[in-house]
């Protein structure tokens, strides 16, 4: 669409890289041999943040796996207070909203303007959906006085429509169960939020025709943290829903 | 692209199309759609199967490696064709493969401690989780301490606490004054 046509080029110098008597595309930086490889470089630098992004997530999940240990009849009985229903259906939205991911790559390379916008907006509305639903689930935890840490006071009458006997559910080991709930779930959601952000700026970025199958690096970077924060939710809610 | 060179505009933009499909495939591979629709389906199955397994049936200690089996496949699928990793630069394989395995490192050897907290020293058979769980078992078996008393000396300490319960709890004081009696002899 876009394809950058050599209209305006800088006067070419012999030991210039980018070859002899023409330009190069107005998104290859200098410093790069070819598009091919500024492409590859931007892929390799993501992944090396994802890698980060997978030990911050580990951290967390390690905190759950010793408090599960030590204590699997308490996690059992709170992680049966989460609304499953609920739960599977986010998954179902992260899960469409990876799939409009790649799809926006996918016609960003078929040079498809059109679609790759429906795409973006599609996923920018996805990840809402995602988070009224996260909204709708912790306040009807917190109405019953189901918080994070120090602040679990849950009401009693409450538990027993889960449970017959609350003593699991009033021990101090349930409060740590809300902890990693919130606190993972929360900043899994921070994530979501941050991807809403990196969605709309390039839905405004299609719109300015910035992208074309020659280059659309910045898709295929928020697509590769997007899907990310889909794989972090794919170990999450069997985890914290199911188990 | 190192092909454009063309003077006139629509040349150059066909010839840049042209070049990008001959080149293209080193970093730029267009995933058909049949195939991320694929992927698609089968992430959505793999999600209704581990709720159908979660809900409906009772695996045991079988039940969270059978739900960390089907996430690690979905994550599998999302990583290698989703993410492109199956297509990618190798380097890119590597760099998420350290991740997985620092993962994997920094759990079990945490377990390591955790799970078995105290076992070195302990020299017991029973690792110190079974020795709790067989104490737990035991308190669940052991009688109320009230259903001991034997000698009059036993509710020595319950003349008091008796006189105020009496009169809530009135079978009670029945059923120790008729056992008492017996257990004198």
């Amino acid at each position: 669409m876009a394809a950058p046509t050599s209209t305006v080029t800088m006067p070419q110098k012999t030991e210039d890289v980018h070859g002899a008597q023409h330009g190069h595309p107005p998104h290859l930086q200098h410093h790069f041999v070819s598009s091919e490889q500024q492409f590859d470089a931007a892929k390799m630098g993501m992944w090396l943040f994802l890698l980060t992004e997978i030990l911050l997530f580990s951290g967390m999940f390690v905190a759950y796996t010793v408090y599960r240990v030590w204590h699997p009849e308490v996690f059992a009985d709170a992680a049966n207070l989460l609304n499953w229903q609920w739960g599977a259906f986010n998954t179902l939205v992260l899960l469409s909203s990876s799939f409009t991911v790649v799809l926006a790559i996918h016609f960003a390379q078929k040079n498809d303007k059109k679609k790759l916008v429906a795409m973006l907006v599609s996923t920018f509305l996805l990840a809402c959906v995602f988070l009224v639903v996260k909204y709708i689930e912790y306040t009807a935890k917190f109405e019953h006085g189901i918080f994070a840490g120090r602040a679990y006071n849950p009401d009693v009458e409450y538990l027993l429509h889960y449970v017959d006997d609350p003593t699991n559910l009033l021990s101090p080991f349930a409060a740590q169960f809300f902890s990693i709930y919130f606190v993972m779930t929360g900043i899994h959601g921070v994530h979501v939020l941050i991807g809403m952000g990196l969605f709309a700026w390039m839905t405004k970025r299609a719109l300015n025709d910035e992208f074309s199958s020659e280059y659309y690096t910045p898709v295929e970077i928020a697509g590769l943290y997007w899907h990310l924060v889909d794989i972090i939710w794919i170990f999450l809610f069997p985890l914290l829903y199911l188990m | 692209m190192q092909i454009r060179r063309g003077a006139d505009a629509p040349f150059s933009l066909r010839h840049t199309s042209m070049s990008h499909h001959e080149e293209g495939h080193h970093g730029h591979h267009i995933i058909p759609f049949k195939t991320l629709a694929a992927v698609f389906g089968a992430l959505v199955f793999l999600t209704l199967l581990t709720v159908f397994l979660a809900k409906f049936f009772h695996f045991g200690a079988l039940e969270v490696p059978i739900a960390i089996a089907i996430a690690s496949v979905k994550a599998g699928l999302v990583v290698s064709i989703f993410m492109g990793l199956k297509y990618d630069n190798k380097v890119n394989t590597l760099a998420f493969s350290i991740g997985s395995l620092f993962v994997i490192v920094f759990l079990s050897i945490t377990l390591l401690d955790t799970a078995f907290r105290g076992d070195a020293t302990n020299v017991d058979p029973l690792t110190i989780m079974e020795t709790e769980m067989q104490a737990e078992r035991l308190e669940g078996r052991e009688p109320d301490p009230a259903d001991l008393r034997i000698a009059p000396g036993d509710y020595a300490g319950d003349a008091e606490a008796d006189a105020t319960t009496d009169a809530e709890v009135a079978p009670e004081p029945e059923t120790v004054s008729g056992e008492a009696p017996a257990s004198d002899e």
